[in-house]
């Protein structure tokens, strides 16, 4: 030790040493040293992510003026280095922001906005510029037409990064056919090494926004790839909304409490926060008492029986107003008090003051302050025994237990409590017990009010506990504890007091943390969704459409949730067949308010929850029963957030948040069962098809053969050919405890037919239909009529596994075809 | 028993049945006995089980059930085919054969399938697969004793003695013993026995001769020849039968075939089935009473002793209360296990006793 101490005294100095180094870096340093975080790791990946931005940013810019986008990406050689041109459609940019826009990074509109929008921090075009000026020396060069100028203006710029301030190189008007818009040119050292997922970007992009139109040219394609829009309508527009109160933290708290203008807690709740109204407001600081002063405990009054007299007490306390109203007021009090179940000394007061005020009214008597905390408390006195001179010094002293020979009121009231709360089990010595022990504590509160927060009650229980387990050999454990606790604190009353200002709570740290815990506490409507603009399952499967040539659409989209106080919408989609190649896994689209992510696949909470899926189910092929399925299918998956929670600053994959995971999960099996239902019909008709195909090859076939060995002429089997085809079938689906029988009429006539199902366990909720029950089988039985043409489901319900025996009637056999 | 061109009517009546089913404008069919261990019944008059009333019908409305058909139609005209050139072929035979048809969906994917469509065959038909000419791949059990017969052959009538004019091996049965007709015999009764070891050992010590017994070497689960025969010896010579098996409950199976009949060839029953056949042992009983060595009883042993409690074949007072002491005792005895009381043990001791007590001898 003392060697350690003297080699740091000798080593004096060396702070100052060190300080000479230290210096602030600047962000655009930092970042320049940490290209990896905003997705600029290699050449291939640059010019992929610089596109992502400047297109992302188009996007944007153009349905905030609502116009429909009309976008052009161009890539071209330029000895060895790439040069990258994005031109929009958008409002442009004013001469005043465009160099800050471009040439700053951490500047932006939406980064500070509850908004979903495609960009967020306003890192991105603006690290973009900065990764070409690092690879290729050359300034960006932008020219942006504001609507309704006639002159554009033209800039180049480059960052400083020892500022991250603009340093504009040229500043000049020039002329833009574009009668507005904004093109931006950056030339950067690169490669296409990422071709496919550039192509793969401009693709998803097009199909998650079927109202923009893009255009791509990079020197690999021989004709430009253009991707035309399927829908005139633009997403609808987005309303920035106030934070919700659940997904605040304690130190942005602090800083909205610092800042707001609002004086009283509820001004502020209602102020500051989404979905706060007065009610909500209420029920915030109602739950903000308990934490910060607790509740009082409340207590029965004294019954008929009890010598304890509450009129008599009270009579006792009041002086000098005359024999009526004294009489009047003391059993005016009385006879409320008695009408109570249990009451606290907060409604005890309140109750005092009822009193005195009808008195008043009836005798002309006055009953001021002081008298009426006199009376209070001698009413008190008489109800729980509290301020009694002797019940509270016994208290002190566990050993005088028993030995008392006038029992605390609160002993009974607590029997009456511990012994409900906790099981038949425990024996009466050790509920008495706890129930003294409790009452000796509750008396050892500060002040008469029994006032405690469910914190402090959690720890008097144990504490009491413990006393009863050593001292009586019976044990109270943590159920039985909570059970106690629940039951106090349920009958406990939340205190009328005034909750501390605004300002006392911004600066006490312990209190806003107890508001906080409030508003988490607090039932609060789901934050408002017109934050947030989802694409609408027509659109997913109008996207999908435009861009996948598939023999089958479903899109799902589902209702908002919360997560973290941010609303956030999933939608699906899924195309199959057609043209979608059958090899591999299927195709897996992954978006986030609009914008496709295209790396980092295994590392998004998209890929892990359609990994778990078992596709099985719903029809296709996953090797294993979990993973990617495979088959020509793809599935797109949508996340729309004010904040949507990312694995890193490139924006490439969904960090795993179970409340957005669940929902993901959700609208992925609703696009999914209907592909179900489409790949069963499909397979159904499939096997009818080759059905035919084989009976149609074999029975002519057998007819020769037999005609051959009996020497007859060939047999016409033209009538036996037509009775297979025109084919009734009864196909049995179980999902869960879900059991449908489909019937399918395929043939030329209406059918009516006679469905009996014996199932081995009770079957419930029937679609129509009978059931009997002989001895433990039950047997549910169908008449239904089915047109030529049409099909029914009979679906009825079973718990657990089952053991199913169908048997049809009605139907000539050989147009029967039962799989169930 | 049919003649061939009877056979030969029937299986194209089979086949016109089919044209007429077409011709009606109906879909083809045929309808058999299910045959499972449930539809097998005691037929009182004839003392054998056969098959009871519950049908299943091969239907062409399946993909499965047209296949099945068709491959009936080519079998027809194969077995046709072959009775009118006086032909014969076996099994395996004909699951090779079908190789041959132009036609792919009428081969047979397996051996199994072309074995069942000949029972199918047979059942419709009321033909015997004999009579089809068409024979297992392997019969070969063997008959030694005091029998004089006459075998129809491909080369000629030849007359036989069982005895005198065969080998240590004795006479193989051929597959169709109703070419055979006995001539002479000095039999009092015949022994049939499971394993060929004892066959040997009954041969070597001279049994047959010395107690006038016809020794038949089942061979393991009988042939329908093998049990053919024995019928007729019981039958015709009016000899009791014996068989002396192992003590464990396959053999008490192989007992079941040759007396009551066996499930795949219960429609055969009343032609194969010798039901005053009685069990000589090994039983249970006897491991008990001469302490012989015994192995423990497998979980498949004890599935089998249950399930044959259950065999409507098996529900007498005597198999009830054997299987039900095996189970108890939960051991079993091979017939070799004699030999731990010496080589003649058996048959100076064991057999004489047994056979007295059983009223054989």
């Amino acid at each position: 030790m003392t060697s350690f101490q003297s080699t740091i005294g000798d080593e004096e100095g060396i702070a100052e040493e060190l300080a000479e180094g230290q210096r602030e870096i600047s962000i655009a340093e930092f970042f320049e040293k940490n290209k990896h975080m905003l997705g600029f790791d290699s050449g291939a990946r640059g010019l992929v992510t610089a596109v992502k931005e400047a297109v992302d940013n188009a996007l944007d810019a153009t349905e905030e003026a609502a116009v429909l986008p009309d976008i052009y990406i161009e890539i071209e050689e330029v000895g060895d280095y790439y040069r990258l041109i994005i031109e929009d459609n958008g409002p442009g940019i004013t001469k005043e922001q465009l160099p800050k826009v471009f040439g700053k990074l951490l500047y932006g509109s939406r980064f500070h906005a509850r908004e979903q929008s495609r960009g967020q921090q306003g890192i991105g075009i603006s690290a973009a510029v900065l990764y070409s000026q690092l690879t290729s020396g050359q300034p960006a060069k932008i020219t942006s037409r504001p609507k309704g100028q006639s002159r554009a203006q033209y800039f180049e710029l480059i960052i400083d990064t020892d500022t991250n301030e603009p340093e504009i190189k040229a500043d000049e008007e020039t002329t833009w056919d574009r009668p507005h818009g904004t093109r931006i040119e950056l030339e950067m050292e690169a490669n296409m090494r990422a071709r496919q997922q550039l192509h793969d970007y401009v693709k998803h992009t097009a199909v998650v926004n079927p109202h923009a139109r893009l255009e791509l040219r990079e020197p690999g394609l021989d004709e430009p790839m253009k991707f035309e829009r399927a829908t005139d309508e633009l997403p609808a527009e987005t309303k920035e909304i106030r934070p919700h109160p659940h997904g605040v933290e304690l130190g942005a708290l602090i800083k909205m409490l610092e800042a707001t203008e609002s004086y009283s807690v509820s001004g502020f709740l209602q102020e500051e926060f989404t979905r706060v109204g007065k009610k909500t407001a209420d029920s915030v600081i109602d739950n903000f008492r308990d934490v910060y002063y607790g509740r009082e405990l409340a207590w029965s009054p004294p019954r008929a029986h009890d010598d304890r007299d509450v009129a008599a007490a009270v009579a006792d306390a009041v002086a000098n107003k005359g024999r009526d109203a004294t009489t009047a007021f003391a059993e005016g009090v009385a006879e409320t008090v008695a009408n109570n179940d249990r009451l606290s000394r907060s409604e005890l007061a309140e109750i005092v003051d009822n009193v005195a005020e009808t008195v008043a009214g009836d005798t002309g008597k006055t009953f001021g302050g002081t008298v009426r905390e006199n009376a209070v408390d001698a009413a008190w006195r008489a109800i729980t025994g509290a301020g009694d001179d002797g019940a509270g010094n016994g208290a002190d002293d566990e050993d005088g237990e028993g030995d008392d020979a006038t029992e605390s009121p609160l002993v009974p009231d607590a029997y009456a409590l511990v012994d409900d709360a906790t099981s038949t089990r425990k024996d009466d010595a050790a509920v008495r017990a706890m129930a003294e022990a409790l009452a000796r504590r509750f008396e050892n509160l500060d002040g008469d009010a029994f006032r405690i927060t469910r914190d402090d009650l959690d720890r008097l229980v144990a504490d009491a506990a413990t006393y009863v387990a050593e001292q009586h050999d019976a044990t109270f454990g943590e159920t039985a504890r909570e059970n106690v606790v629940e039951a106090f604190w349920s009958r406990a009353r939340t205190v009328p007091d005034d909750p501390p200002k605004v300002k006392a709570i911004a600066g006490d740290r312990d209190a806003a943390a107890d508001l906080l815990d409030a508003m988490r506490t607090t039932d609060i409507l789901a934050p408002p969704t017109d934050c947030l603009a989802p694409i609408t399952a027509e659109l997913v499967e109008a996207g999908l459409r435009k861009e996948y040539d598939a023999d089958f659409y479903a899109a799902a989209t589902r209702d908002a949730e919360v997560h973290g106080g941010d609303p956030f919408i999933v939608e699906a989609g899924i195309a199959y067949g057609g043209e979608i190649p059958a090899e591999g896994s299927v195709e897996l689209l992954r978006f986030a308010n609009r914008v496709p992510l295209v790396y980092q696949r295994g590392a998004c909470a998209t890929t892990d929850v359609i990994k778990n899926i078992g596709w099985r189910n719903y029809g296709l092929d996953q090797p294993g029963g979990s993973g990617l399925p495979n088959g020509p299918a793809v599935i797109s998956i949508h996340v729309a957030s004010t904040n949507v929670p990312f694995t890193s600053e490139s924006k490439d994959a969904l960090a795993n948040v179970p409340a957005i995971e669940d929902e993901i999960e959700l609208a992925v099996r609703e696009a999914a069962r209907e592909l179900k239902s489409y790949l069963n019909k499909r397979r159904s008709m499939q096997q009818r098809r080759e059905k035919q195909d084989v009976l149609g090859r074999i029975l002519p076939e057998m007819a020769d053969k037999v005609s051959e060995v009996t020497g007859r002429s060939r047999p016409d089997i033209d009538g036996a050919l037509a009775r297979i085809m025109n084919n009734v079938s009864v196909e049995r689906e179980v999902n869960g405890e879900t059991v449908t029988l489909v019937v399918e009429n395929h043939s030329d006539v209406n059918e009516r037919l006679e469905i009996t199902d014996i199932v081995s366990t009770e079957p419930t909720d029937l679609s129509d239909g009978t059931v009997v029950d002989m001895d433990g089988e039950w047997f549910v039985q169908w008449k239904p009529e089915v047109p030529s043409g049409d099909e029914r489901e009979l679906t009825y319900a079973v718990d657990g596994d089952a053991d199913f025996e169908v048997s049809v009637g009605g139907v000539e056999t050989e147009k029967l075809t039962v799989n169930a | 028993m049919t003649t061939e061109s009877d056979a030969r009517d029937e299986l194209i009546d089979l086949a016109a049945d089919f044209y007429d089913q077409f011709a009606a404008g109906n879909i083809p069919e045929m309808t058999l006995p299910t045959r499972t261990k449930s539809n097998i019944e005691y037929d009182t008059e004839s003392g054998v089980w056969t098959y009871g009333d519950r049908t299943s019908t091969r239907s062409a409305n399946s993909v499965r059930g047209a296949r099945k058909l068709l491959k009936a139609a080519y079998t027809i005209e194969f077995l046709a085919d072959q009775l009118d050139d006086d032909r014969s072929s076996t099994l395996r035979e004909l699951y090779y054969l079908s190789e041959s048809w132009d036609n792919d969906e009428a081969q047979f994917t397996s051996q199994d399938e072309s074995n069942d469509l000949v029972e199918d065959l047979e059942i419709v038909t009321g033909v015997t697969r004999e009579d089809f000419h068409m024979r297992p791949e392997e019969s070969g059990a063997t008959l030694m004793g005091p029998l004089e017969i006459r075998e129809q052959t491909r080369r000629g009538e030849r007359e036989i003695h069982c005895q005198e004019d065969v080998g240590e091996g004795g006479y193989q049965i051929p597959n169709n013993p109703d070419m055979i007709e006995f001539l002479d015999d000095d039999i009092d009764f015949a022994l049939a026995v499971e394993t060929g070891g004892m066959r040997d050992r009954l041969v070597e010590n001279g049994f047959d001769e010395a107690y006038n017994c016809l020794v038949i070497h089942l061979k393991g689960q009988p042939a329908r020849a093998t049990r053919r025969i024995t019928k007729r010896v019981h039958d015709e010579l009016d000899v009791p039968i014996a068989v002396f098996a192992d003590g464990d409950p396959w053999s008490y199976r192989i007992y079941g075939s040759v007396a009551y009949g066996s499930i795949k060839s219960a429609h055969l029953s009343k032609y194969l089935a010798t039901p005053e056949a009685q069990f000589v042992g090994i039983q249970p009983e006897d491991i008990v009473e001469y302490d012989l060595p015994a192995d423990p009883l497998s979980d498949s042993d004890v599935n089998a002793l249950e399930s044959e409690l259950d065999d409507p074949r098996f529900q007498t007072d005597y198999w009830e209360e054997q299987i039900e002491l095996q189970l108890d005792i939960g051991k079993k005895s091979e017939q070799q296990s004699l030999a731990s009381r010496g080589l003649d043990f058996v048959t100076d001791t064991y057999l004489p006793e047994r056979l007295g007590e059983m009223g054989v001898i």
